[in-house]
């Protein structure tokens, strides 16, 4: 079973969980399929899938044993209890269901995919290729598993609550009490396998990146959180230099790690490893950038479609205007105390802060190819250039 | 059921704890050992510990170093050098004990060193992932980390002590010892969820304690003890001494350390007592007055959750032998502490360990 499957389940332990809310991919990827060529996908969906066809197996990122154990059978029954609360972990549970084509795997899938695009290095006896399956070391297979532990945790405890800021509307403080431990738990449940998987691997070097990784992400998450609670338009003055470092921490780390550690475990160079590392981070940063971009490139938004005043377009939208002038817009798209999305987004679409990004998606996207270069020819390369071009396609 | 089988049952749960019957008939006394095995030539294990320790709490923050001034703020807040560091103190004691019992060597190895610094920000790590869980509002006299930033940051700067840990494990640059601690991360988060659930059967309630008791504690201290033999000392006799001095003395701490919530006051713990029965837990001293006052069977079950519970269950241990026989089943995990270090050479490290396990018992917070 994978993870993906056995996330699905939560739901339905939980029951009825009202309707599904599509996320913004879904609708856009269906709605940009038309006239594609078969030959380069780049509809989202389709990148994907064919991807998963090239590594092999169905990607099955979670050992049998941690699937089987009782704790994650514990964990399932407590956060049933969590039905009919209002605590985040419901949502992140719901999340795993929805996104988990899109999100949940594609870190581990492009480590396979690297993994598999980069080979074995001449370094390698042929000692150890009876371990390879379709062109990937068991090994690297871990270390894709690890990766979505990784970031599975850290997604689990982005959902805590503060306790003492709760609302009325929030429901019964026991409520978010439980709700919490059972977060922290299972998050702490998650890194204990990552660890345990890592430990594994019988090799230093990969437990150092991943675990420096693993603190890049916890600070990523920490800036993220400090800077989204902020309400009503009340934005940190970031310029974009900052926030790359940010999004690197919080989005970026992990994948590029990630992907040198695919190498090193494969033997390969110190060359080869950087290659794959700035792969991880341009894709990364440039998947990100898209996502950001999305609440302004669809025609219709919803008006109760909000955005986060730190993404790229937002920042580049500041950058461009000045600190001032930037504070007087948020004044202006205060309607009653609360900021009016709709409002501020066509003011925003009406600066160059959303070309701009736009521009920045596409040269880290560009950087990604370029990395990409060094490495011969194959499925598994084009697979990973097909991802780059499905995150930097707007249309 | 007797106590005789009460112990039985215990010893059929962990292996190695045979010495339990032997002390059957002891009576409960403090310290019995102290005389005979340490005199007073030897110094206090602590200022013997310290030698090898200076600048630790400067070296785990730089281990985390990192721009976020908050954050940072935060991953050292329990790094104040106001904490008994007992782990990293046994640690660095028992580094020592193994390379003299090897080859008279008179070194601390860095890489011994670094485990007292991990162990040390692995236990600090669960603290402060604990706090939350517990919704606790007071450790070591002051506010939780959770208290002063709220849950949210906590949680965060939990993970990133444990992600600092889990790097300067990575760079001692052995497999072997990043086995052996990963082994402890695991058990912290199984002990915790043993903690979730409690059993209806009597014995398996005991069992169910005692794995709680050295997955939580006892775990940490004798994979840290292990980690640093097996850096100091290729014999795997002596990697299995040093394993079960740490698990013992790790159970006996623990032991003491429930007895502690009943018997000491706030002001000494540097937290408020009673506290286990107040999340519901049930501990030693409970389970043990459990056999004198069944009635409060029905308490455990319902985790002591009905107003009053507390009050009666804490009377009823205190009207109970609960607290000697936890105390006395603490003694006996100390005599076999004991008993597995004597197995080493002689050095005044040796002996400290020896002293540390009584200290354990007989500790006021």
């Amino acid at each position: 079973m994978s993870l993906r499957q056995l996330l699905m389940r939560l739901p339905c332990y939980l029951g009825a969980l009202g309707p599904l809310r599509r996320p913004w991919w879904f609708l856009s990827a269906v709605g940009s399929s038309r006239g594609q060529s078969t030959r380069s996908p780049t509809h989202w969906n389709q990148v994907v899938s064919e991807a998963e066809k090239i590594v092999g197996y169905p990607t099955s990122f979670m050992s049998l044993r941690c699937l089987l154990s009782d704790e994650l059978s514990n964990i399932a029954m407590q956060v049933r209890k969590l039905v009919g609360t209002q605590h985040p972990l419901l949502t992140t549970a719901r999340g795993f269901v929805h996104e988990s084509r899109h999100n949940l795997q594609l870190r581990g899938l492009v480590v396979l995919l690297i993994s598999k695009a980069a080979g074995p290095s001449n370094m390698d006896t042929a000692c150890q290729n009876y371990d390879m399956v379709s062109g990937i070391y068991s090994c690297q297979r871990s270390l894709a598993e690890i990766t979505e532990l990784i970031h599975t945790a850290l997604l689990v405890h982005r959902g805590i609550v503060n306790l003492s800021e709760l609302q009325s509307s929030d429901g019964p403080l026991k409520d978010m009490q439980f709700g919490n431990k059972i977060a922290i738990l299972s998050g702490d449940f998650l890194l204990a396998n990552a660890c345990n998987g890592l430990a594994l691997l019988q090799n230093t070097k990969v437990v150092e990146l991943l675990s420096s990784a693993l603190m890049d992400l916890v600070q990523g998450v920490y800036h993220e959180n400090s800077t989204s609670t902020k309400e009503n338009g009340i934005t940190d003055d970031i310029g974009i230099s900052t926030w790359k470092e940010q999004t690197f921490l919080s989005h970026g780390a992990l994948l590029a790690k990630s992907c040198q550690a695919a190498m090193e475990l494969a033997k390969h160079g110190a060359e080869v490893q950087s290659t794959a590392f700035r792969y991880g981070k341009h894709v990364a940063m440039s998947h990100k950038i898209h996502s950001d971009l999305q609440p302004f490139l669809k025609e219709k938004a919803g008006d109760s479609m909000t955005f986060n005043l730190n993404s790229a377009p937002v920042v580049l939208h500041q950058e461009f205007l000045g600190r001032d002038l930037w504070m007087k817009q948020i004044r202006e798209a205060q309607e009653k105390g609360r900021l009016n999305y709709a409002k501020l987004r066509e003011t925003i679409k009406a600066g160059k802060g959303v070309t701009s990004a736009i521009d920045l998606c596409r040269y880290h996207g560009n950087k990604a190819l370029e990395a990409l270069e060094s490495f011969p020819p194959s499925e598994a390369r084009s697979a990973l250039e097909n991802i780059v071009f499905a995150v930097t396609r707007f249309s | 059921m007797s106590y005789f089988n009460l112990v039985k049952s215990i010893t059929s749960v962990f292996r190695n704890v045979y010495g339990l019957s032997r002390f059957h008939h002891t009576t409960p006394g403090v310290c019995c050992y102290s005389k005979i095995q340490s005199g007073e030539k030897y110094t206090d294990p602590f200022k013997l510990g310290w030698r090898d320790l200076k600048g630790l709490y400067e070296d785990i923050k730089k281990e985390l170093f990192i721009s976020t001034t908050e954050l940072k703020e935060m991953s050292e807040y329990y790094f104040d050098g106001k904490g008994k560091a007992f782990r990293p103190i046994i640690v660095v004691l028992m580094a020592r004990a193994c390379n003299i019992h090897h080859n008279n060597s008179r070194d601390v190895k860095a890489s011994q060193r670094s485990i007292a610094l991990i162990a040390e920000m692995i236990h600090t790590a669960t603290l402060v992932h604990d706090d939350v869980i517990d919704d606790a509002s007071s450790r070591r006299g002051k506010h939780t980390v959770n208290k002063i930033w709220g849950e949210k940051k906590a949680v965060l700067a939990g993970d990133f002590i444990l992600s600092a840990a889990s790097i300067a494990l990575a760079r001692i640059g052995n497999t072997t010892i990043i086995s052996i601690l990963t082994q402890v991360i695991e058990d912290l988060v199984r002990g915790e969820f043993l903690q979730l659930g409690s059993k209806e059967d009597e014995n398996e309630r005991f069992a169910h304690y005692l794995e709680k008791t050295f997955k939580k504690t006892a775990s940490l201290i004798a994979n840290s003890c292990k980690a640093v033999s097996v850096l100091g000392c290729p014999d795997p006799v002596v990697h299995e001494i040093a394993y079960q001095y740490g698990r013992n003395v790790g159970m006996a701490f623990q032991l003491i350390d429930d007895v502690l919530d009943f018997t000491s006051c706030s002001e000494q713990m540097g937290k408020p007592t009673s506290a286990d029965l107040k999340l519901g837990l049930a501990t030693g001293p409970v389970l043990f007055a459990c056999r004198q006052f069944p009635e409060m069977n029905a308490m455990i079950m319902r985790r002591f959750s009905l107003p009053g519970d507390v009050d009666r269950a804490r009377q009823c241990i205190l009207q109970s032998d609960g607290v000697q026989q936890t105390t006395y089943l603490a003694q006996q995990y100390c005599h076999e502490a004991i008993r597995e270090i004597s197995k080493l050479r002689p050095s005044p490290e040796r002996d400290a360990l020896i002293q540390l396990s009584e200290i354990v018992l007989t500790r006021e917070k």
